[in-house]
């Protein structure tokens, strides 16, 4: 993947197992939040191959990605929620856009999801521009999850978040793989994020996986890039932390 | 993937099929029609393939109906994931609180609404104009606290690099108005008449009125969007938390260019345009340069003049003052500084002509 003749993403090679959380992490700037984007078939790759649910998408057209979008939910860094509806009319988009339910069914499936993501019944009437960033953040998460996807994506789903509001994320990620049996996909920087969800870590490091493993591998690992992740200050508090 | 489907024998309603967002179509409506048998309801799940959300939350929304109805209801057969699921929808499902989509104002509310607003905005306008006033005075008090520098930047922002479309315009202002005029003093020879009609309109109205109008929409509108960006991205709070008056780092030096700025380009319009007059008249009605200039200064007094150029700092005042207040009302955020950016534009251009009709009016009654 290239942009600008910049190489950003180069010798990816990556799976995702279903049912499991993987997290993608690396320092600014090492492709991650491209990586997603990929994935999520929000952009498209300059070469390669990306299999979204066993279909190449790399030079997909939208007609044949939509099936596969409807499989996939992505909540965004910033909420991407549409500013000109409240949150429960943000949540109902992809109700009313690819189903044909009536509407008060979809107003109760979207009051479902704003329940599901725990955000406050009072909060489905607010707009985006009331939300704080954490609320906002769920509010994403909710409309990501209108169409019950197979897969969900998540772009920096704490960062911005108080302590309290990224625990409370962290339970919510958890608990939505575990009822409703979700593959996850995040991107991250939060250290204690990394130790509470993810089943999988992949490292990135110069546009390629330096390393995929758990996070206790991850940790234990002599790898130089490794190394580097997990030797400044916040690494080691993590590892303290984790040792305790 | 076979579609959802619900079929009724005796007390049992049999659902079947893969009941999930995409292959539920028509079963809600049918499901809220539906003649339920009498008494206890037995809800067959054995048949469903897959169930999601939707899916678990029309079973469950159909079962709780019944059960307020005071009827036995049970659930049989669901697989294990459904059951998750039917558990799930069931703990997280809570009463909708209130109506939730945004209903359009009626019109009596809309007026009201409309009117305090307004009434707010003016308010706050004059505020702004009080606060403007008093950082003025200051500043002419303590003169070393006046930014120069800011003011040599907005100069070039709004003077010289308007240069360019200015003239073009106000030039293809004069050659319309010498074309427009000349076809209709040629069928009466009295082509000399053309300098009159060429210079009077530049001068006292068009140049002065063009110019602010660009002005308003070059120069205002930007005024606008920095402003309302540095106060989406809290630099104006930050100017006030290191001690500086916004308004005196912001607005000042803004107005005070402009102030000066506008009656320069308007001199300079009112020389674009009087010169495409001179190319049109040459061309149509074969009045040279020469005798353009000649005839200019009978026909342009310097009072004449003079009542155009004094239009322009008043423009330029309004202008900066609009520009700079829009910007202080934005609010929330990217999408605030477009839709203040517009108000910004409408309203300055708006005033920029209520103002030069007062002018006009004023000017009669003076007899300039």
């Amino acid at each position: 993947m290239q942009f600008d003749q910049k190489r950003v993403l180069d010798g990816i090679d990556l799976d995702v197992v279903r049912g499991r959380i993987l997290a993608i992490v690396g320092g600014s700037g090492s492709g991650k939040s491209t990586l997603l984007r990929l994935m999520a078939m929000l952009i498209q790759p300059t070469g390669g191959s990306i299999e979204v649910f066993g279909t190449d998408v790399a030079r997909i057209d939208d007609a044949a990605a939509l099936p596969l979008r409807k499989r996939i939910g992505v909540m965004f860094q910033n909420g991407g929620l549409f500013g000109d509806m409240n949150v429960l009319e943000n949540v109902g988009v992809p109700l009313r856009e690819h189903t044909r339910l009536d509407d008060e069914t979809i107003d109760e499936l979207a009051q479902l999801r704003i329940a599901l993501v725990g955000l406050d019944p009072d909060a489905a009437a607010k707009f985006p521009s009331q939300l704080s960033g954490g609320m906002r953040k769920r509010a994403s998460l909710a409309r990501a999850m209108a169409l019950d996807p197979e897969v969900l994506f998540l772009d920096e789903p704490t960062s911005g978040l108080d302590p309290i509001s990224s625990d409370a994320i962290d339970e919510l990620v958890l608990e939505l793989k575990r009822s409703l049996g979700l593959t996850i996909v995040t991107v991250t920087h939060d250290m204690d994020s990394l130790w509470r969800i993810a089943d999988r870590v992949a490292l990135l490091a110069n546009g390629r996986v330096a390393i995929e493993a758990t996070m206790q591998d991850l940790a234990a690992s002599t790898h130089p890039v490794a190394r580097e992740f997990f030797g400044g200050a916040r690494g080691r508090a993590s590892l303290h932390a984790e040792r305790r | 993937m076979d579609a959802a489907d619900i079929t009724l024998s005796g007390s049992t309603v049999r659902c079947t099929g893969t009941w999930t967002a995409q292959t539920l179509d028509g079963i809600d409506a049918r499901m809220r029609s539906m003649a339920w048998p009498t008494g206890a309801v037995r809800f067959d799940l054995s048949g469903v393939a897959a169930v999601d959300t939707v899916g678990a939350w029309l079973l469950y929304r159909a079962a709780r109906d019944l059960r307020d109805e005071g009827r036995d209801v049970s659930l049989d057969g669901a697989d294990e994931a459904s059951t998750r699921l039917l558990e799930l929808v069931e703990s997280k499902q809570i009463e909708c609180p209130q109506p939730l989509h945004s209903q359009p104002p009626g019109m009596l509310e809309e007026i009201g609404r409309e009117s305090v607003d307004q009434a707010r905005i003016y308010a706050s306008f004059f505020a702004f104009i009080g606060e403007v006033a008093s950082t003025g005075v200051t500043s002419l008090r303590h003169p070393r606290r006046i930014r120069w520098q800011q003011i040599a930047h907005e100069l070039q922002q709004a003077g010289v690099n308007a240069l360019p479309i200015v003239g073009l315009l106000a030039f293809l202002l004069g050659v319309v108005i010498a074309y427009q005029g000349g076809t209709v003093l040629r069928s009466y020879g009295a082509n000399i008449f053309i300098v009159d009609i060429v210079g009077l309109a530049m001068v006292r109205e068009l140049a002065p009125l063009i110019t602010a109008i660009i002005v308003a929409g070059r120069t205002g509108s930007a005024y606008t969007a920095q402003i309302g960006t540095m106060l989406v991205t809290e630099e104006v709070d930050a100017l006030r938390s290191i001690g500086i008056a916004p308004q005196e780092l912001l607005v000042l030096p803004k107005m005070i260019a402009l102030t000066i700025a506008l009656p320069l380009l308007t001199v300079y319009a009112d020389v674009m345009g009087l010169v495409g007059g001179i190319v049109m008249s040459q061309s149509l009605l074969g009045i040279g340069a020469t005798n353009f200039v000649d005839r200019l200064a009978d026909a342009v007094s310097v009072r004449s003049f003079l009542s155009g150029i004094a239009k322009a700092p008043v423009f330029a005042v309004f202008i900066a003052l609009v520009g700079c207040f829009q910007g202080f009302q934005t609010t929330g955020s990217a999408e605030g500084v477009g839709r203040q950016t517009t108000i910004s534009v409408v309203q300055s251009i708006f005033l920029v002509i209520v103002i030069d009709a007062a002018f006009s009016i004023a000017f009669n009654h003076l007899g300039i």
